[in-house]
């Protein structure tokens, strides 16, 4: 099985672009430096799976954060406490049935928490103080050929690997600031304590 | 002041040198503990992985990197890391502790996908005769769901192209979706995809007419 080169170009952690932190002149290219730098193959970002979407052209999948048509990354299921989502420098409201795109972060407060399902029935829970942004996602429906990169900034999270994992564990990968994790189809926890800004 | 030094005293206390024995115990016990000799004050954590067992029993890992280049595989359940100070090492960890630490997070896990399989008749768009409890079950486990979505996902068997068996399976799957919405289901809550012959549940070579394969799957999530 080919690896995914995530340390074979390996940019840090900290240095990660976090789209909402991006001026909108350099979004496009720091969208297209990420995927091309986890190696994602275009065929699996062509196709939208959700029926009723509108089929996605190059152009739209350049920046995938601002656009509505795109198919939901994922659909907010519980949510606990004070919990926000930022989407290109907005801080929007989050309630169950929230949907969250790619490049969303999202934040939770003291004794607060958000049970999240991506579209490859990927499950993410964030624990409260937490911070999280979805800072790569792409899905097809009929193919099951993706990707996912979650990083978590603060706070914990339980993550359960979907579809995805399921067919292409090296393209599942969730990062801290110190370290990252390659899923092989599984279920677990990450923690991070680290005290620091978002990168 | 005294010009001699004393030890300090512990007046009433008769069993002082028990205290000091209990002290030096309890220090012997820490150092048995500790798995390597380090300097006390231990750089704080930074990361704690926990590698939890597979839902259904399977294997699974979690391979763990950090930036410096080291790297750590976890793949038993409960198997735990911890990044302190920059270096990876893997720490005992069992189900009890993991409750104790996050059971407040895993109690806050969404519901898992169930599923749900439609049989259709040879050749056709029509459910079978077994469908209706199936879909009275869809029904009654979808009003426990919050923010509930339906995946509808035809399949075809292995007779035909690719490009005709998404066709065929697609078809199959808003078929369906028309049933759920005539029976009440918000159609913004329902999505449709054609898997084709890219899961076939009975295993086949190509070409062959397996009516098992000719189906639908309801997620719910």
């Amino acid at each position: 099985m080919l690896a995914v080169p995530l340390w074979r170009a390996p940019p840090p952690p900290r240095q990660m672009p976090t789209f909402a932190d991006t001026m909108p002149s350099t979004f496009s290219r720091s969208a297209l430096a990420l995927v091309a730098w986890l190696g994602l193959a275009g065929p699996a970002l062509t196709q939208p799976a959700t029926a009723g979407a509108p089929a996605a052209t190059p152009a739209a999948l350049a920046t995938p954060a601002t656009n509505p048509a795109d198919p939901p990354a994922g659909i907010v299921k519980r949510s606990q406490g004070e919990v926000s989502l930022e989407r290109a420098g907005q801080r929007l409201p989050v309630a169950a049935g929230t949907v969250v795109r790619v490049s969303d972060t999202l934040r939770t407060g003291p004794a607060s928490s958000l049970g999240l399902t991506l579209r490859d029935d990927t499950l993410l829970t964030l624990g409260p103080d937490a911070e999280l942004a979805l800072s790569s996602f792409a899905f097809d429906a009929s193919s099951q050929d993706g990707n996912l990169l979650a990083s978590l900034w603060r706070g914990s999270l339980h993550l359960v690997t979907g579809l995805i994992a399921k067919k292409t564990p090296e393209r599942v990968k969730v990062q801290t600031r110190t370290v990252v994790l390659g899923a092989r189809g599984t279920e677990f926890i990450v923690e991070t304590l680290a005290s620091g800004t978002t990168p | 002041m005294s010009r001699h030094w004393h030890p300090p005293r512990r007046s009433g206390r008769p069993l002082a040198a028990l205290d000091h024995l209990a002290g030096a115990l309890a220090l012997l016990v820490l150092a048995a503990c500790t798995s390597a000799p380090q300097a006390p004050p231990a750089p704080p954590v930074s990361d704690r992985i926990v590698l939890l067992p597979q839902a259904g029993g399977g294997p699974s890992a979690l391979e763990i990197s950090t930036a410096t280049g080291q790297r750590l595989r976890l793949d038993q359940p409960y198997a735990s890391a911890e990044l302190r100070g920059g270096s990876l090492l893997a720490v005992a960890s069992d189900a009890a502790a993991v409750q104790a630490r996050y059971g407040s997070l895993l109690a806050q896990q969404p519901a898992r996908p169930r599923s749900f399989i439609l049989p259709f008749e040879t050749n056709t768009t029509r459910l079978g005769p077994a469908a209706a409890p199936v879909l009275a079950e869809v029904r009654a486990a979808l009003a426990l769901l919050p923010a509930a979505e339906l995946i509808v996902t035809g399949h075809t068997d292995s007779v035909g192209s690719v490009e005709s068996n998404d066709r065929v399976s697609l078809a199959r799957a808003e078929a369906v979706r028309e049933l759920l919405v005539s029976a009440g289901v918000d159609r913004a809550m329902v999505s449709v995809v054609g898997r084709g012959k890219r899961e076939l549940l009975v295993p086949t070579a190509d070409g062959v007419a397996e009516a098992r394969n000719r189906r639908v799957e309801i997620k719910i999530r």
